[in-house]
């Protein structure tokens, strides 16, 4: 079976993390985020990962390497030299996604964690014999997003809404689809998009099926709903009583911490915390709601919350970070600084304090 | 030996990556001295300024980029100039006289008579030929190009005290809490090769008191050595100052312009003082309105000859134009630089802006900032491949790369 996971461009909105890395490759519970989708899509029996992208193919193509003989599992790129929106590059990537055995293929957008109910989505395809499966989430405020209508029995989509103006439905595109073959027909390779123009018409053929997705969902594309993400995602791993979480007397709620990373004595970590490899977190730290990106230092007595400390950075003693403060890589926050919400770009030092928040370039 | 056996060797430091992030956004796609002031990369114009002193072998840019950043700049220089120019990767931060001294032995291939020690971030005329030659009857060892600045803003520079009649140094100091001269440095330098003993001087010193800190005991319970490294010699602190007042360093004053070009808005303003005097240094630079084909011309303007520019476009003053760009009908661009292969549509107007390379401008936007070279948001910086859509405001922002605007903005910066 194949899948192909819509990777896109730049990745700004999680700017200054991505001045570094591809959106792709910054960590997201100390695993890269493609990763994620990636082992959810090898657990449930794919055998073939195109990426479709259009930025850093060289440093995609080293990482895929790495991961391709650790997984046991095919990876290729596909890259738009033009932007081709979220349908092109599926007629792009064509000839790696359908072969003779007229089976369908996932289609993943790289921003979405979530518990990917692949196999259900595979059986819940069959079972409606249509063309198309896309799953659905049901959110707070569907008007910032698609909302799908749907009949509630069958799954059956009715018709898409962009940013509905009047109340019409919760539930919205959640960016996990499972096509057929014969979908790919219906696409030209040329910018289109597949909630735009694709899914419209084969909701009027009366063959889209939604599936509301069952357990969390979070598009981790911005800072603030990486940081949301990231509780939800280590909910699920408590809901599942998974081994990966750390405990012990200085753990509060769900943390997560590299086996590689060193903590002090009366630090207070927690809840909902993930510490990466390399991580030197000195005494007497408190860290609440916040990621420690590889190989930071926290230096003694400080106090992180609510933000992201990019790779390689080091927080000074006694500093307090918090307010989704996001460091870059390789920033240094002197001692005793205070950041309210600070953006830093790499390779700075902290020296005064962040009253408000702003972006340091 | 007559002067025409004495030849000159130019070392323009350049920086490096990590060190000034100041310069940002613009220094996210291209190094600094790379950026283009008036149409010419940055370290052009210094280079320039070298090939006017007679008998000049070869010029070094010295830096801690990678050497590819510079191998093809440095090679379509030294064709179009016809002298050799090559780029040197220090390993490790050695201070601005270290950094000279760590190259010393390739310097003194070419057995010169005098070292030119150019500053690339550094907007000047150069005055080379006549510094030169003022050196050569000071007979000291360094001259230093000085400028007389107002004297609230002396003390961000090196303040120099001079004697009016010899124009010895009499005394040398960096950044003073209080006023000392309004005569400063301008990190623009001549040395005979003495320089060279002098630096080492400083580095022996360094070892013995590193040595003698370690067989004291006294002085190994002193607090951990926060003295730099022995072979770390900084040219102000370490050898102007102490040479000061021994008869060994002059000054020589240029009355034309100087800057520091240490912002992407000071680039702006640099780029308005090399179109000036490229009016009177190269005016075949400068564009021109010639008849009802070309645009509209007001003041210095450069244009590259591969951009287009429509007819009915009014372009200036202080604006530079790089390759490919495209202008369209009507536009009205003032005091601006326009990147490699950006495309301005109808009717757009840009004020005080830098807009990045593969940009583009949609129809009847306006992307301006109120022109304040010094402030963070004084000069609207677009990055590379920003969107504009068409009728988009764009005020006092600097939009990072790759980002579309579809609605206005004003004092923001965009990630």
């Amino acid at each position: 079976m194949k899948a192909l996971i819509l990777v896109g461009g730049f990745g700004t909105r999680l700017r200054p993390l991505t001045l570094s890395v591809p959106k792709p490759l910054v960590e997201f519970a100390n695993k890269p985020m493609i990763l994620h989708q990636i082992e959810a899509l090898k657990a449930i029996g794919v055998t073939e990962v195109v990426l479709a992208i259009n930025y850093q193919p060289e440093v995609m193509l080293n990482f895929l390497k790495e991961f391709e003989t650790k997984l046991g599992i095919k990876i290729t790129c596909s890259q738009e030299t033009e932007p081709l929106g979220t349908a092109g590059p599926l007629a792009l990537a064509r000839d790696n996604l359908v072969d003779d055995s007229g089976e369908p293929f996932f289609v993943l957008n790289s921003d979405v964690i979530s518990e990917y109910p692949l196999q259900e989505m595979i059986d819940f395809h069959k079972s409606h014999g249509g063309e198309a499966s896309i799953l659905v989430t049901k959110v707070d405020e569907p008007s910032k997003y698609g909302v799908v209508v749907m009949e509630e029995s069958t799954g059956q989509v009715e018709r898409f809404v962009e940013k509905p103006k009047v109340f019409v439905g919760n539930k919205i595109n959640a960016g996990i689809y499972l096509l057929n073959p014969s979908v790919l027909d219906q696409i030209e390779l040329r910018p289109t998009s597949i909630e735009k123009e694709v899914f419209p018409n084969i909701a009027a053929e009366k063959k889209l099926y939604a599936m509301v997705l069952p357990g969390f969902w979070m598009d981790i594309g911005q800072p603030r709903d990486y940081i949301t993400g990231l509780r939800l995602y280590l909910d699920s791993l408590k809901k599942k009583s998974s081994p990966k979480l750390a405990f012990g007397p200085h753990i509060i709620g769900n943390v997560l911490v590299d086996e590689s990373a060193k903590i002090g004595e009366g630090c207070l970590i927690g809840p909902d915390v993930a510490i990466g490899s390399g991580c030197i977190v000195e005494s007497g730290v408190r860290l609440s709601r916040c990621t420690i990106m590889r190989g930071v230092r926290v230096k003694k007595h400080a106090c992180i919350s609510s933000s992201i400390i990019g790779w390689h950075s080091t927080v000074g003693q006694w500093a307090r970070v918090e307010n989704m403060t996001i460091l870059g890589e390789d920033v240094h926050v002197c001692d005793e600084i205070y950041s309210n919400g600070g953006v830093v770009l790499p390779h700075k030092e902290i020296k005064s304090s962040i009253l408000n928040p702003e972006i340091v370039m | 030996m007559g002067t025409s056996e004495e030849r000159v060797v130019a070392v323009i430091m350049v920086g490096g990556p990590t060190k000034g992030t100041r310069f940002r956004p613009l220094s996210l796609n291209i190094p600094k001295p790379l950026f283009p002031l008036a149409g010419q990369p940055m370290v052009h114009h210094p280079i320039s300024a070298c090939k006017t002193i007679p008998n000049l072998a070869q010029i070094y840019l010295v830096g801690f980029y990678e050497e590819r950043e510079f191998a093809l700049y440095v090679s379509s220089i030294s064709n179009e100039l016809r002298v050799p120019v090559r780029y040197l990767r220090e390993d490790k931060p050695h201070g601005s006289a270290g950094g000279l001294y760590n190259f010393r032995d390739l310097i003194m291939e070419d057995n010169p008579s005098h070292i030119v020690l150019l500053n690339c971030d550094v907007c000047c005329s150069f005055p080379l030929p006549g510094m030169l030659e003022a050196h050569r009857r000071y007979g000291g060892m360094g001259t230093i190009l000085v400028i007389k600045v107002s004297p609230e803003s002396a003390n961000q520079f090196g303040e120099l005290v001079a004697d009016p009649v010899t124009n010895e140094l009499l005394h040398y100091t960096e950044k003073p809490e209080t006023f000392v001269s309004d005569r400063i440095n301008c990190g623009a330098y001549i040395f005979t090769p003495d320089i060279f003993t002098a630096i080492q001087g400083v580095s022996s010193q360094r070892k013995d008191r590193a040595t003698l800190r370690r067989l004291s005991s006294f002085e190994a319970l002193q607090p951990p050595n926060r003295s730099p490294p022995s072979d770390f010699v900084r040219l102000d602190q370490d050898i102007l100052s102490p040479l000061a007042g021994k008869k060994q360093l002059y000054v020589y004053e240029t009355m034309d312009f100087w800057e520091q070009i240490k912002t992407p808005g000071m680039s702006l303003k640099c780029s308005a003082l090399y179109l000036a005097q490229f009016r009177f240094t190269s005016p075949h630079l400068l564009a021109s309105s010639d008849g009802r084909k070309n645009a509209t011309i007001c003041g210095d303007v450069y244009i590259h000859p591969s951009a287009k520019v429509h007819p009915t476009a009014k372009i200036g003053p202080n604006v530079s134009i790089s390759a490919n760009a495209r202008i369209g009908a009507g536009v009205r661009l003032i005091s601006c630089i326009i990147l490699d292969d950006v495309e301005i549509k109808e009717n757009a107007v840009v004020i005080h802006a830098i807009v990045g390379w593969k940009s583009s401008i949609g129809r009847w936007s306006r992307v301006q900032a109120a022109g304040d070279y010094n402030a963070k948001l004084g000069v609207t910086i677009l990055g590379e491949s920003v969107t504009v859509e068409d009728e988009v405001v764009v005020i006092n922002s600097i939009i990072l790369p790759n980002k579309t605007l579809n609605v206005s903005v004003q004092e923001e910066i965009i990630l």
